[in-house]
């Protein structure tokens, strides 16, 4: 199974086994990580699930759609390496990704 | 709310057994003194998970947190176009509600920024401000109705804002609000929507001359599948987003207020430690659900060892997830320390769960922290009693609250 490392604003960081197929806010959801809230479940309506992807895994993940462009902007302090991790789809080659979950979702 | 009784009792149709027929009327639910969201405990403590009731058209009601949930999330087999009791149909389109995906997802779309956490940043200040000038305005009473003087006024003052419409025309919209939210009777609803879409376009007409830039001029501007929306859309669209926010905002603020005003000790803890107001507002909106949205069913289904068909209407309370005694330990005790993710379907779930979610909650939240530091201990006033009820969206429409007023130098 993938790892996922989540780190918070302060630094901590806390690694998570995920499922291939299923989005990294479901693996996160499933682990009670707080800070990833994902209000809508996952229907890309809310945009607090979002999370600051690490640099050097930012390319290796598939392009967000134009739905999630739109939506990534309504996060709080949106930044170039923004995603909704709703919308990241665990695969065996992001085993290792790194993530860095906002200070706040709102 | 003193409903009038529904008058039609529909016929049971022939696939609705005998034995799950109970008469449960969303418009008149509350026994005499008894609270709302007791009426709605009583009946899920009495009624089976699936019933069928002859009023308001006939339809089936499910009580239990677990169906409520998978019916909101079911979407190919429940749709959010028949969400209304009576079911009978808006004067507009009413997009998003009216689709499901896969066309529901670009509708949507056009909705979801504008509540987002970004915006409802934005207009926290404001939101603030509002709240602050109502309160300081009736703090030296002593008393109010809470009602008419804050809970019907804040939401319509955040979404004129957020609209950028001028604030004072709440005064011609809240008068059509009301019917929509409280009149029983097809015709005065209609006529009251028609009123608010009125208003909406008149509004659209002026952005299409001259746009500006705000959302309605976004949503007039909106496309949807790389076609632009036709005025009908844009105006039903919008007519939706003023409406979503009113009532339900207005009766979940008038039903924490009621409870805070009869529980002191709730009331200590929130003065003791106002970091804690946030996670009380979520406790508290679980246990005061107001959204009584239905679905209609997209074809024959079973549902809960039940043949429905499709065409007919299901109600799936969201006020009885949170008071669901199988999902939630003691759901009727509120608890400022129950743990988090505090289980309640308030805001609904699947694609059409609440996209005002996050802006209610800030207006509650703001309300409170505004609301404690200025009003001492308070009650509901002696000798009224606050005027409560069930329907589309379970209502609180008089509420007198009263405190003892400081003495203060200089003032009386």
């Amino acid at each position: 199974m993938p790892s996922i490392t989540l780190s918070d604003s302060n630094g901590e960081s806390t690694t998570i086994e995920a499922e291939v197929g299923q989005s990294v806010m479901r693996a996160a959801a499933d682990h009670g990580i707080e800070g990833i809230v994902a209000e809508c479940g996952g229907e890309l309506n809310c945009a607090t699930c979002h999370a600051y992807v690490a640099p050097q895994w930012l390319d290796k993940l598939p392009p967000p759609v134009d739905d999630e462009k739109v939506m990534v902007e309504c996060a709080i302090d949106p930044q170039p390496n923004s995603r909704l991790t709703c919308q990241i789809t665990v695969t065996a080659e992001l085993d290792g990704l790194e993530l860095e979950i906002p200070a706040s979702q709102y | 709310m003193t409903a009038t009784e529904s008058p039609v009792l529909a016929d049971r149709p022939a696939h609705v057994p005998t034995e799950l027929v109970r008469d449960v009327d969303l418009f008149n639910l509350t026994q005499p003194g008894e609270n709302v969201h007791d009426a709605w405990k009583r009946i899920q403590t009495e009624c089976p998970p699936i019933f069928w009731t002859p009023r308001n058209g006939g339809l089936w009601m499910i009580t239990r947190a677990r169906d409520i949930k998978a019916v909101q999330q079911d979407h190919e087999h429940f749709a959010m176009k028949g969400m209304l009791v009576p079911n009978n149909p808006r004067p507009f389109p009413a997009p998003p509600l009216d689709y499901e995906p896969p066309d529901h997802g670009p509708w949507r779309l056009l909705v979801s920024p504008a509540f987002s956490p970004r915006v409802v940043a934005a207009v926290e200040d404001r939101v603030r401000q509002v709240c602050v000038d109502l309160i300081e305005d009736m703090a030296p009473r002593g008393e109010c109705e809470f009602v008419s003087e804050f809970t019907k006024v804040l939401p319509i003052v955040v979404f004129l804002t957020m609209m950028n419409l001028p604030p004072e025309d709440r005064e011609i919209l809240l008068p059509p609000a009301d019917v929509i939210a409280r009149s029983p009777d097809p015709q005065s609803i209609h006529d009251a929507r028609l009123a608010l879409k009125a208003y909406i376009q008149k509004a659209v007409d002026e952005r299409r001359a001259t746009p500006r830039d705000d959302l309605l001029t976004k949503i007039t501007n909106g496309k949807v599948g790389g076609e632009q929306i036709d005025d009908e859309h844009v105006v039903g669209l919008s007519t939706l987003l003023l409406s979503g926010g009113l009532d339900t905002v207005k009766n979940m603020l008038g039903f924490i207020a009621m409870f805070l005003a009869t529980h002191p000790d709730h009331v200590r803890q929130l003065r003791e430690d106002p970091d804690i107001i946030e996670r009380a507002v979520e406790e508290l909106i679980r246990r005061h659900g107001v959204s009584n949205t239905a679905r209609l069913v997209r074809e024959d289904v079973e549902f809960l060892g039940v043949q429905l068909k499709g065409g007919d209407q299901l109600q799936g309370v969201t006020a009885l997830f949170g008071l669901d005694d199988e999902t939630v330990p003691d759901p009727m005790t509120v608890d400022f320390s129950r743990p988090a993710p505090i289980p309640h379907a308030a805001f609904g779930n699947g694609p059409h769960r609440c996209p005002g979610a996050i802006l209610a909650r800030r207006e509650i939240k703001v309300w409170l922290q505004e609301w404690l530091p200025r009003i001492p201990e308070f009650r509901i006033k002696p000798g009224t009693v606050p005027v409560q009820g069930g329907g589309m969206v379970n209502n609180v429409n008089e509420l007198w609250l009263q405190w003892d007023v400081l003495e203060t130098d200089g003032e009386a």
